[in-house]
């Protein structure tokens, strides 16, 4: 968690990611900022998000975020 | 998977045209406020593009790169068995633009002429069924046009689009040749993301769509005749399938990115392109931009930044390896071997077909 953190913040420093949960509800991340994370967390846990993983829900929170890297870890 | 060899047809001339008219993006500051445009410019890397005016076609920028090419590599009219117009932008519905192309370029009525309707992956596309409709027929030389105006189905208040999109045509001559000049192509198609990059009025599915404006999902107005592109899901396919599709074009071609010179790719953004080079280990220097100066110009893009970056280089062969992905979704890559002599510079212009613009049917 402390490494999504700390992929999170560097990209939106600005943004409380440990207590934030409607990131994307609240349009508080665009999507610029989605690119950004989509990349970095493809890079730094060898997976793949695909189009079908582009829901709010998935990205709504660091936890959600965290648990759709565990999710697809997995499944790799 | 569709993958395709070529050994006797070589790409002998491109060339590009573009209108004069410059929108910078600073200008958009106005509009949707400093930090928006900055944080925009950042990520695309685009400063300025591109625009027609109100009449000027893809067709009509296509015609001027096709005739300028012609001229310029003294071509017999009548040798050219083949035109192909890949293109969003048409004139009408029907018939073709290839066909007024055709017309004004005063080509002979033994050519085989028609669109290919797609977007940013049409010159691969184009480059295989011309390759593959000469491969089997007497046709010697064949032209491929590629062009959109997507500027003019944008909506002004699309922040996700306007500042992007650039406008312009190319056009590329086949010539059958005796010596040994491969052209091995790879293309993909994936109809569940149709709703990615899509313009949903203007076809026959809904004749009678609104022109009323609408806030959708993004929070962008926009109305059934504009463009949409859902960003994140293009942005998420592109650095999922592209790395993809190349590392699959390598293996099955026995080549690596060491292999070629040059890495001529759709000028999605730069975002985009920095994604893709990371992933797949290409050299910078060996992948030309032109996104600040032109924009995102769609299916012509490649041969855009070929002919800005190599129009005034003389006689410097470059195996090179053209990469295109975009809406449909629709993707593909071909490698092909270019003298850089056989590039144009990029040429300015904004005449248009006077005669096509059709304002009452008493015209007819």
């Amino acid at each position: 968690m402390e490494k999504l953190l700390e992929i999170l913040e560097g990209i939106r420093p600005d943004v409380n990611f440990e207590n934030e949960k409607k990131l994307i509800d609240d349009g508080l991340l665009d999507s610029f900022d989605i690119v950004s994370i989509i990349s970095e967390l493809n890079d730094e846990y060898n997976i793949a998000i695909r189009v079908t993983e582009l829901k709010p829900e998935n990205f709504n929170s660091a936890e959600s975020i965290m648990n759709l890297v565990l999710k697809l870890k997995n499944s790799n | 998977m569709p993958i395709f060899n070529f050994n006797n047809i070589k790409i002998t001339g491109m060339a590009c045209a573009m209108p004069s008219n410059i929108t910078k993006t600073e200008s958009f500051k106005d509009v949707f406020g400093a930090d928006e445009v900055d944080k925009f410019m950042l990520m695309t890397g685009i400063t300025q593009t591109r625009r027609t005016s109100k009449h000027q076609t893809a067709a009509d920028l296509g015609f001027t790169a096709a005739e300028k090419l012609i001229q310029h590599k003294n071509i017999d009219r009548s040798e050219i068995g083949a035109l192909v117009f890949g293109t969003h932008s048409p004139d009408y519905r029907r018939p073709a633009s290839a066909f007024i192309i055709h017309k004004r370029l005063g080509l002979s009525i033994d050519t085989a002429v028609f669109d290919i309707s797609l977007g940013c992956s049409a010159m691969v596309y184009g480059i295989q069924a011309l390759a593959s409709m000469m491969s089997s027929s007497n046709i010697k030389k064949a032209l491929l046009i590629v062009g959109d105006t997507a500027g003019k189905t944008t909506n002004p208040k699309d922040r996700a689009s306007i500042m992007l999109i650039g406008e312009s045509s190319v056009a590329i001559l086949l010539e059958k040749t005796e010596e040994s000049s491969p052209i091995v192509s790879l293309m993909r198609s994936d109809g569940n993301g149709y709703k990615y990059l899509i313009v949903p009025a203007g076809g026959y599915r809904n004749l009678e769509a609104s022109h009323e404006n609408e806030i959708c999902h993004d929070g962008i107005e926009r109305n059934l005749h504009n463009s949409m592109m859902q960003g994140t899901s293009v942005f998420t396919f592109t650095i999922t399938d592209i790395p993809r599709l190349m590392k699959d074009f390598w293996q099955l071609t026995n080549t690596t990115v060491d292999d070629y010179d040059c890495f001529a790719f759709h000028q999605a953004n730069l975002y985009i392109l920095q994604q893709i080079a990371k992933k797949l280990k290409i050299p910078v220097e060996k992948m030309p931009l032109t996104l600040s100066k032109y924009g995102n110009t769609s299916g012509a893009s490649p041969i855009v930044t070929l002919c800005d970056a190599f129009g005034e280089v003389e006689g410097k062969e470059l195996n090179t390896l053209f990469c295109a992905f975009g809406v449909g979704l629709s993707w593909g890559a071909f490698s092909a071997k270019i003298n850089t002599s056989d590039i144009l510079p990029i040429i300015e212009d904004d005449t248009f077909f006077e005669e096509g613009v059709i304002n009452s049917m008493r015209e007819l």
